[in-house]
Parts: structure tokens; sequence; C-alpha cells
């Protein structure tokens, strides 16, 4: 792939820090500010995301086998806490990194969904220092959805 | 009325459509339905399976669109150069994190049968290792280890590797689980 001069020029306006925000002397019990998005059914039924199962984005079919509406794939929420963590982590979050999520409540479409993140634990080693965070997605109502653990190495 | 019925929206409203969409629709959704079984008859322990997925610039943006993540790291493809070398603190641009986790779907449901639609993803737990270039060509490999029933529900355990096809390089170890109607 050829790289023009111009588009090497141009800056990366509203990227997250390369190195992130979160340094060895972050401290445990520190919060992230995650990031929100509504649940477009639009999106979830998308050809790269739901599109290949319709209680992702079809009412009807998602009535008959009784849901309220069409759910988000688990994956989106992934997503959302992954760019969440990337906006913390930088490209620490890219190498040796563990992210698990568990699904504990569909997100249904038209719902808005916050993440967040707390740091539990921090380690010192040779090559710099293992955060272990917690992680989760909640509606406004504060219905937890996704659940689960974050451990990223930050280095130097 | 109930709660649960307050928080039903209608289609119109979340999805307007004509009579024409909505005939469409109906027969895609139908097609689908008629050739699904449970995925829990579909897999066997022991089943592995493996596709090579070529990351296009331009699959990426679509990904990461739905997901309305812009972070520019990831953008090898812009409207008005198309594709491009793109730039991330890695050099060039990269794959967001957990793409290739989102694309293990289309390797542990076998691709040459009808999907199984009443499946949901429940649980990942993903090692990412090592920043993708966009352009990389992976090896995604899945393995059935487990089926399990949990309070009268099945799933189905898979663990995965995604590789370079090139250079060998593992850039995601993964367990997940499926819940299988």
């Amino acid at each position: 792939m050829s790289m023009t001069p111009e588009t090497a020029r141009r800056p990366q306006y509203g990227a997250p820090a390369p190195d992130g925000l979160i340094t060895g002397e972050t401290p445990v019990g520190f919060e992230l500010i995650g990031v929100k998005k509504r649940a477009l059914i639009q999106l979830m039924g998308s050809r790269v995301w739901g599109r290949f199962n319709p209680n992702h984005w079809d009412t009807h079919y998602a009535h008959s086998t009784g849901l309220r509406n069409p759910i988000q794939t688990g994956e989106m929420c992934s997503a959302y806490l992954a760019e969440m963590c990337v906006n913390y982590f930088g490209r620490h979050f890219f190498r040796q990194s563990r992210m698990t999520c568990k699904y504990i409540a569909s997100i249904h479409a038209n719902e808005v969904i916050t993440t967040y993140g707390v740091v539990r634990g921090k380690e010192a080693h040779d090559g710099g220092v293992r955060f272990e965070l917690e992680i989760w997605a909640e509606n406004e109502e504060g219905e937890k959805k996704t659940v689960g653990t974050v451990s990223v190495d930050v280095r130097p | 009325m109930s709660a649960q019925e307050k928080n039903v929206t209608s289609t119109e409203d979340l999805r307007p459509m004509t009579e024409v969409q909505a005939r469409q629709t109906r027969e895609f959704v139908e097609g689908l339905n008629s050739q699904s079984k449970p995925y829990w008859d579909l897999v066997a322990v022991g089943d592995e399976r493996s596709r090579d997925l070529h990351i296009i610039p331009e699959l990426v943006i679509l990904y990461a669109d739905g997901v309305e993540d812009f972070n520019p790291w990831y953008e090898g493809w812009l409207m008005d150069q198309w594709r491009i070398e793109g730039s991330s603190p890695f050099g060039p641009a990269i794959v967001p994190p957990l793409l290739v986790s989102h694309f293990v779907l289309s390797v542990q449901f076998d691709h040459t049968k009808p999907f199984a639609i009443g499946s949901i993803h429940t649980y990942h737990d993903s090692e990412i290792l090592a920043p993708i270039p966009v352009g990389a060509t992976v090896r995604i490999h899945t393995k059935a280890v487990e089926k399990f029933i949990r309070r009268d529900r099945r799933y189905v355990r898979h663990v995965v590797t995604v590789t370079d096809v090139a250079s060998g390089e593992l850039y995601l170890r993964e367990t997940r689980d499926i819940l299988s109607l």
C-alpha cells in the first residue's frame, strides 16, 4: 500500500495518547472514565456484526424467541471495553495483555451503555508494572451487562 | 402493563421500513430460520477448524464503525485517500485489539453449513499478545474442548489461536463459550 506525503503529515486528531494515561505511578483504586454508546439496531444488524443472527436486529424474530427487543452481540460490548482500555493503556494494551468478559445480561436495542474500569492491583516487575483491573458495562439504570477483568503490562 | 412490556420498542420505532423492505426482511429471516440447527448438535468435542482471514483495511473500517470506535490508529483506509499505510504507535495502522476475536465465530461455526442462529456468545478470556498490522493475513484455529450443561443450559467451549500466516507470530490466544439452544 502506498502512502502519500500529505497523508503522512496528517495529524491524528482525537487519537489516544500513544503510551496511554496510566503510568507506573497510577494508584490502586484509580477509576477510568469509560465510553458511552447507544445500542443502535442498524449497527447491531450490520454485516460484520449481527446480520447472521436475526436476534441481533429483527424485532419480530427476537419477540418470537422470548426477547423483549433484539440484543447486541456480546463482542460489541467487549469492543467498547477494549476502546476504554486503549484510551488508558495506549500501545501497552496491544502486547501481553489479557481481557476476560462475561456477558451476564443482554444489551437490548436502544439501551445506552457506559463502560467502567477500576485498578484493583499492581505489581512491579523487571520490565515495568503489571496492572490488574476490574471492568464492566452497564445501562442507564445501573444494570450490569458485562463484567470482566483486564491485565496489562505498562513498560517504560 | 408490566415493566417488561413497557420496555418493548416497536419495529417501526427501531427500524422504520416500507412494506417492500418488511417483506424482504421476512424472507431473509425465514430463510435463516428454516435451515438452522442447534449448535450443540453441530459440534463434537475435539472438532478442529482453521481458516485464514486477510484483514484488509476496509474490513477494519467496517468493524470499527460498527462500534463507533474512530481511533485513527486503525485507519488503513480513508474516504478521501482510500488505501493508506496509516499510522499507529507501532508504525503503520493496526487492527483493533479484539477484531480477530470477533471473527472467531466464522471459524468455530462451520461456514459450509447454515448458521446456528439461536446461539449466544457468553464468555471470552483473551490474551492479546502482539499488535496486528492492517493488511496481515491471520490463521484462526479453533478446537472444541468441552460441552457442558450449567443450570439447564447447554454450552460449548473452544480454545482459539490466531497467528500470522507469513511469520507464524502468535497474536491472540483465547478461550470462549457459546450458549446453544
